[in-house]
């Protein structure tokens, strides 16, 4: 039985434009955390090695720096570790592992898969790459590099690969899509054993073999990703397999997709929510306000939100479909009786307007009521 | 606020002064320099702002100079609903009261009457407005500032029949106006912050452009080195199989240059063969072409000696011809000549027939004009004697008329004698005899005296009265008038004689008339001398004529027939003239002939001469060649040559087909294409190679700069830029808004407010002008214009006296407006009007006095008489 620890998709450099600099800062230094935290797990569970299953970094065209502090990681991690360029950091002419800032540092125990010929990982065990040598690959690279495999007998062979199986795939028209069937194929015929994939951000079996398999990101990227944030440590034989996923990831990205805003009631459940959420300063959170509010009480919301985005990693809102409109209550205590009264007269006319000059109109209305309770 | 009554103790160089003043109306507070007037208002001043025990320097101020002594001041007021009574003393023993008596006592001390005592000041009156109004010494002639003054703005809107206006609404109008201004300037650009923040943007948007830029140039170097790649193999392919076909190529070439060698060598010998074969025709030929020349001259020799044979008798006919054609001409010569003879006198005989006929005529017309000539002299003399014309005549006429009417006038007015013979009887009358018959009766008129005489027996005398008289000297003179006129005309009195002698005077002229014409029909373009010498030349030689010409041929017999004759001569001449022409060109003909054969004939014999020359020199040059080389030998060297070219040609020929099959041009061509390609893709190799160097090294410096993280930081700066940006616009453009929206409504406020004040100032003023004053106040309540009688004049153009008149009453217009609404303040003038002259002085009193009828006016004065105009007011006096 050999164990190895599978996973993928750090995308090391990715950067996210809704964090602030100290924020991506923090986030950038999350996934160069994770890689000790592998290599922790990994020395916990006794692997024999890892398999990075492509896009390790998130560009070819990472700086320099990035390039350092994940090899400086990478040293952490006593096992060996087998590198697969991907999608985002293929095997191309501009290829980060050929640059010599990644060849004069990498340590001799981290390897790059640069071709499809089986590699012996110890005896007994080999490692199959399938490595991207460009961003649009024209044929199913997985079926190219284990069709021609001899099937073996006294080896366990691990093919490690990047890219979409077609059965969840959302184009099936791409050329590129690995075929499960040939996967399966391959399985049945002995010529590998487990399929270790990346690209999918989420931790998925794929097919019913148990031997196909999406590690998913270790730190979740994105607000669509179902369950990111986990390596698989896999034990596996010719015979039989088992995998236990593990949790690594310590960010979080929260959407709400619908949040209803109409009454004071609804802000203070909202601050709520919020107040409630356990490390703020690793989430992130994305809301869509759909309602109606006054002036004052959109004021209200907006101090929470100023307050809010204070403390989580980011907070995203989109109110496309709050509409703010000036209420008898927004000026109940106003006051004025003269020119200032007509101006409000005149601006609540104009806020009716559906288009910029009622949003105009209305933010005019609400900066009057700020300096109204200035003046008193 | 009222003010009743103000009491000061021990302030400033004051010991002890109480003043009253009247609750409406004027006070006149009199007394000279440094009497305390100032103080009074001063004092007020104090007692509201500071504490009793204030240290501040203008409380320090007030104390009296080398007297540690506590300073007092009490005021009873009325403002509002209140009546109160407020003291403080001030430096010793601090004290503060505060009594109100109305609406309801109260009594304070310390602290909390100070603050009451602030609280009802601000409660009843507008303290700014009451300081705004009050003028000052050397304040003059500057404006009010009322712009801010809220309770005149309320009194005003009031007046102007709008909402009060909230003082408050000024501060949140000014807050507004500070945010505006935090992103525009006052003439509405775009401040700093907002300029900055697009800059910003386009920096950040450029900055992404770039990078994107930078990235795609990277992606494309990518592209670029697999394809340099695929490029590299493809060349090293194309070189290698070119280089097969250039050695393949060059082999053929080897043979060809060995084929081309050996058809060279042919084409030599062809070449020399030909020449020997050319040298020999050219011998031939020139043999041949000497015998061909002797041939030929001997034939031309014995041709010409033929010719010069035949050419003697063609010249004798010729001349014979010659002779011929010259007889013919002079006949033909002598036939013209006797025309022209017969012509000229052919042409006599018609001339002497003409001017026969033509004498005839000239007579007949020298006859008419003598004719005539000789009766215009008969009328000429006529003419002399008879004077009657057409006038005279007309004046005889008229006298003939006048004595016809005397005549009638005479024998109607004149009386009248009847003689009746009784028997027959002989009797005289006037002298002459006549005779009556028995029973005859004869009447007499008596013009002038009738005397009858019967010889012997008696003698009447009858004498006609004064009319019969004059009647009868009227016909006398009648008749003299005729005679007069008859005589003048040269014929006897009577009318009829003088008309027939005006007939024979017409008759006369109308012959001097027909003179002149008939000369002029008869004499034509002649003089009369001409025609007669004419005549008289024409009677002379005709006669002669037919004496003096030749006989023959005859005179023809009339004009007519010598016509004929001169026509059939004019013919006659004109056919011989043609004969002697053609006669004359036949013999010109003849001679040309004659002298071409004598010509041609010298010209071949001197060509004889000269071709028995040539052929004599022909003939030797012949022989001399034949001796040389005789003309068979020539032939057969000739006919050797011709056979050995034949030979080389053949030779020639199998050696270009052989050369031929080869194709030498197509594989020359070959190899210099593919030579040609091989250096295109030997270039293309190496451009590929170098660019393949170039990309790689530019992917691996530049590949390693971080670009994505720059780009990913630089579109993260933008879109914060953006958002910040926008916000920042959204914020200012509210602002901008909210202020101009406000800023028009506080406007039209103002506007509508500004009303009443100008009508308010006008109202005063006319009592000052006249009722034509208006004046133009602004939006912040200044009088910007005054115009009188139409003329507009600007306040700052104005004279000083003028500017003071207005200012002050701008300020009673405003104390008017406010006090009438009752939240007024006594509006107090320390010595105003000094510019202003005795005149207009009583008619500000006017003024003063019509405002104090509406509020509190408290005039501080050390020259009461400037104010003695001012209608009722209470007067004060301190010394």
């Amino acid at each position: 039985m050999t164990r190895f620890l599978h996973t993928g998709d750090w995308q090391l450099g990715m950067t996210r434009h809704f964090f602030s600099e100290g924020v991506q800062e923090r986030f950038a230094q999350s996934r160069f955390d994770a890689i000790r935290k592998l290599g922790s797990i990994a020395k916990e569970e006794d692997c024999r090695f890892m398999v990075v299953c492509g896009d390790v970094f998130e560009s070819n065209l990472i700086d320099r720096k990035t390039v350092f502090r994940a090899l400086e990681a990478l040293k952490d991690v006593l096992i060996p570790v087998y590198l697969l360029p991907g999608n985002h950091d293929p095997l191309n002419a501009a290829s980060v592992y050929r640059s010599s800032t990644f060849l004069e540092r990498k340590p001799p125990h981290v390897h790059v898969i640069e071709d499809m010929i089986p590699i012996k990982v110890d005896e007994g065990i080999e490692i199959v790459g399938v490595p991207w040598s460009s961003k649009r690959p024209l044929q199913d690279l997985v079926a190219m590099a284990i069709t021609p495999l001899e099937s073996v007998v006294d080896t366990v062979r691990v093919c490690v690969a990047h890219g979409m199986v077609d059965s969840i795939s959302p184009n099936p028209d791409d050329p590129a899509a690995i075929s499960l069937h040939a996967a399966e194929m391959a399985i049945s015929q002995n010529k590998i054993h487990y399929l270790a994939l990346g690209d999918r951000h989420s931790l998925t079996q794929v097919g019913n073999t148990g031997r196909i398999w999406y590690a998913g990101s270790p730190e979740q990227t994105d607000y669509n990703e179902v369950k990111s944030g986990f390596a698989i440590v896999v034990d596996l034989d010719r015979e039989k397999v088992a995998t236990r996923e593990v949790n690594v990831g310590a960010w979080r990205f929260i959407e709400r997709k619908r949040v209803d805003m109409n009454t004071k009631e609804d802000i203070e459940s909202l601050k709520r929510w919020l107040e409630e959420i356990d490390d703020k300063e690793r989430t992130v959170v994305k809301l869509r306000l759909v309602g109606t509010l006054s002036l004052l009480f959109h004021d209200q919301l907006e101090e929470l939100f100023v307050y809010i985005s204070e403390i989580l990693g980011a907070l995203e809102t989109r109110t496309e479909e709050l509409v703010v409109i000036p209420e008898d209550a927004d000026f109940a205590d106003f006051g004025f009786s003269g020119f200032a009264s007509r101006t409000v007269v005149r601006l609540r006319s104009n806020a009716q307007d559906a288009g910029p000059h009622g949003i105009k109109a209305r933010d005019a209305l609400t900066l009057l009521v700020r300096l109204a309770g200035k003046a008193q | 606020m009222k003010i009743l009554c103000v009491r000061l103790r021990n302030y400033r160089g004051i010991e002890e002064a109480e003043v009253h003043f009247g609750p409406v109306g004027l006070t006149v507070v009199e007394g000279p320099n440094e009497a305390g007037k100032t103080s009074l208002t001063e004092s007020v001043k104090i007692l509201f702002e500071y504490l009793d025990s204030s240290k501040h320097r203008n409380v320090e101020a007030i104390k009296p100079v080398d007297r540690d002594v506590s300073t007092e001041i009490e005021l009873q007021a009325e403002s509002g609903p209140y009546t109160f009574t407020y003291l403080k003393r001030f430096h010793k023993k601090p004290e503060t009261t505060l009594k109100v008596v109305k609406p309801k006592p109260e009594n304070h001390t310390g602290r909390e009457a100070h603050e009451r005592a602030e609280a009802i000041l601000r409660e009843t009156i507008d303290v700014d407005l009451w300081r705004a109004l009050n003028m000052q010494q050397g304040e003059e002639l500057r404006q009010a500032n009322l712009e801010k003054q809220t309770s005149l703005s309320a009194a005003l809107d009031r007046a102007a029949g709008g909402h009060s206006t909230d003082p408050r609404e000024e501060s949140l109008f000014e807050l507004i106006r500070e945010e505006y201004a935090h992103y525009y300037t006052e003439r509405g650009n775009e401040k700093k912050e907002l300029q900055v923040a697009q800059r910003a943007e386009e920096n950040a948007l450029n900055e992404v452009a770039s990078l994107q830029q930078q990235f795609k140039n990277l992606e494309d170097d990518i592209d670029r080195v697999a394809l340099l790649q695929n490029d590299l193999d493809r060349f090293a392919k194309q070189e290698r199989e070119i280089e097969s076909e250039i050695s393949g190529y060059q082999k053929s070439l080897d043979e060809i240059q060995k084929l081309e060698a050996a058809l060279e060598t042919a084409r030599l010998k062809l070449d020399s063969e030909r020449k020997s074969e050319d040298a020999a025709r050219l011998e031939k030929k020139s043999r041949q072409d000497l015998v061909d020349r002797v041939n030929k001259a001997r034939k031309e020799h014995a041709n010409l000696e033929a010719a010069v044979a035949s050419s003697g008798p063609a010249v004798q006919n010729a001349e014979e011809g010659l002779g011929k054609a010259e007889e013919s001409a002079d006949s033909a010569e002598k036939c013209r000549k006797d025309a022209e003879t017969l012509l000229t006198l052919r042409r006599a005989d018609f001339d002497y027939f003409n001017n026969k006929l033509h004498l005839e005529q000239l007579g007949e017309r020298k006859e008419r004009i003598d004719r005539a000539r000789e009766e215009a002299a008969v009328a000429e003399d006529l003419l002399t004697s008879n004077q009657v014309d057409e006038k005279r005549l007309k004046k005889i006429q008229k006298a003939e008329r006048a004595l016809i009417i005397a005549r009638a006038q005479q024998e109607a007015g004149s009386p009248s004698l009847l003689l009746r013979a009784l028997t027959d009887l002989t009797l005289q009358i006037d002298g002459e005899q006549a005779s009556i018959g028995k029973n005859e009766e004869k009447p007499l008129s008596v013009p002038d005296r009738v005397r009858v005489t019967i010889p012997e027996t008696l003698d009447i005398e009858v004498t006609a009265g004064a009319r019969a008289v004059d009647l009868s000297q009227r016909f006398e003179e009648a008749q003299e008038a005729l005679t007069s006129a008859c005589t003048v005309a040269g014929v006897r009195a009577d009318p009829d004689e003088a008309r027939n002698a005006f007939e024979e005077r017409q008759e006369a002229l109308r012959h001097i008339k027909n003179r002149d014409q008939t000369e002029r029909d008869n004499l034509r373009d002649l003089t009369y001398e001409q025609l007669e010498r004419k005549v008289i030349g024409l009677g002379k030689s005709i006669p002669v004529y037919p004496g003096e010409r030749v006989s023959t041929p005859p005179l023809c017999f009339d004009l007519e027939s010598a016509q004929e004759e001169l026509r059939k001569a004019e013919k006659s001449l004109y056919e011989a003239g043609r004969e002697w022409e053609i006669a004359r060109d036949t013999l010109n003909s003849a001679r040309e002939v004659r002298d071409r054969l004598r010509e041609s004939s010298r010209e071949t014999r001197i060509q004889l001469d000269l071709k028995a020359a040539d052929l004599k020199q022909g003939e030797e040059e012949l022989s001399r060649a034949r001796a040389r080389i005789p003309d068979d030998e020539l032939k057969e060297k000739l006919d050797k040559s011709t056979k050995e070219v034949r030979f080389q040609e053949g030779s020639f020929r199998d050696a270009e087909n052989a050369l031929k099959i080869k194709g030498p041009e197509k594989v020359k061509t070959l190899m210099e294409t593919a030579k040609g390609s091989l250096q295109t893709v030997q270039k293309k190799r190496k451009n590929a190679q170098t660019g393949l160097t170039e990309v790689q090294t530019r992917l691996k410096v530049l590949g390693e700069d971080g670009l994505h993280e720059q780009l990913h930081a630089a579109e993260s700066r933008l879109e914060h830029v953006r958002r910040e940006s926008a916000a920042l616009v959204r914020r200012a453009s509210a602002a901008r808004l909210l202020f101009e929206t406000m800023k028009d409504e506080r406007d039209k406020a103002r506007r509508a407010y500004v009303a009443p004040l100008r009508e308010k100032i006008e109202q005063l003023g006319r009592l000052l002008f006249n009722d034509t004053f208006e004046v133009e106040v602004s939006e912040d309540l200044v009088i910007t214009s005054r115009t009188l009688g139409g003329a507009t004049v600007s306040f700052d153009s104005l004279s000083g006296g003028t500017r003071e008149q207005l200012s002050l009453i701008a300020r009673l217009a405003c104390a008017m407006i406010v006090g009438k609404d009752g939240g007024g303040a006594p509006l107090i003038l320390d010595d105003a009007l000094g510019y202003t002259d005795p005149e207009r002085l009583k008619l500000m009193g006017a003024v003063l006095a019509k405002a104090g009828q509406a509020c509190q006016i408290i005039i501080l004065t050390c020259m009461p008489d400037r104010y003695r105009n001012v209608g009722e007011a209470a007067v004060v006096r301190m010394a």
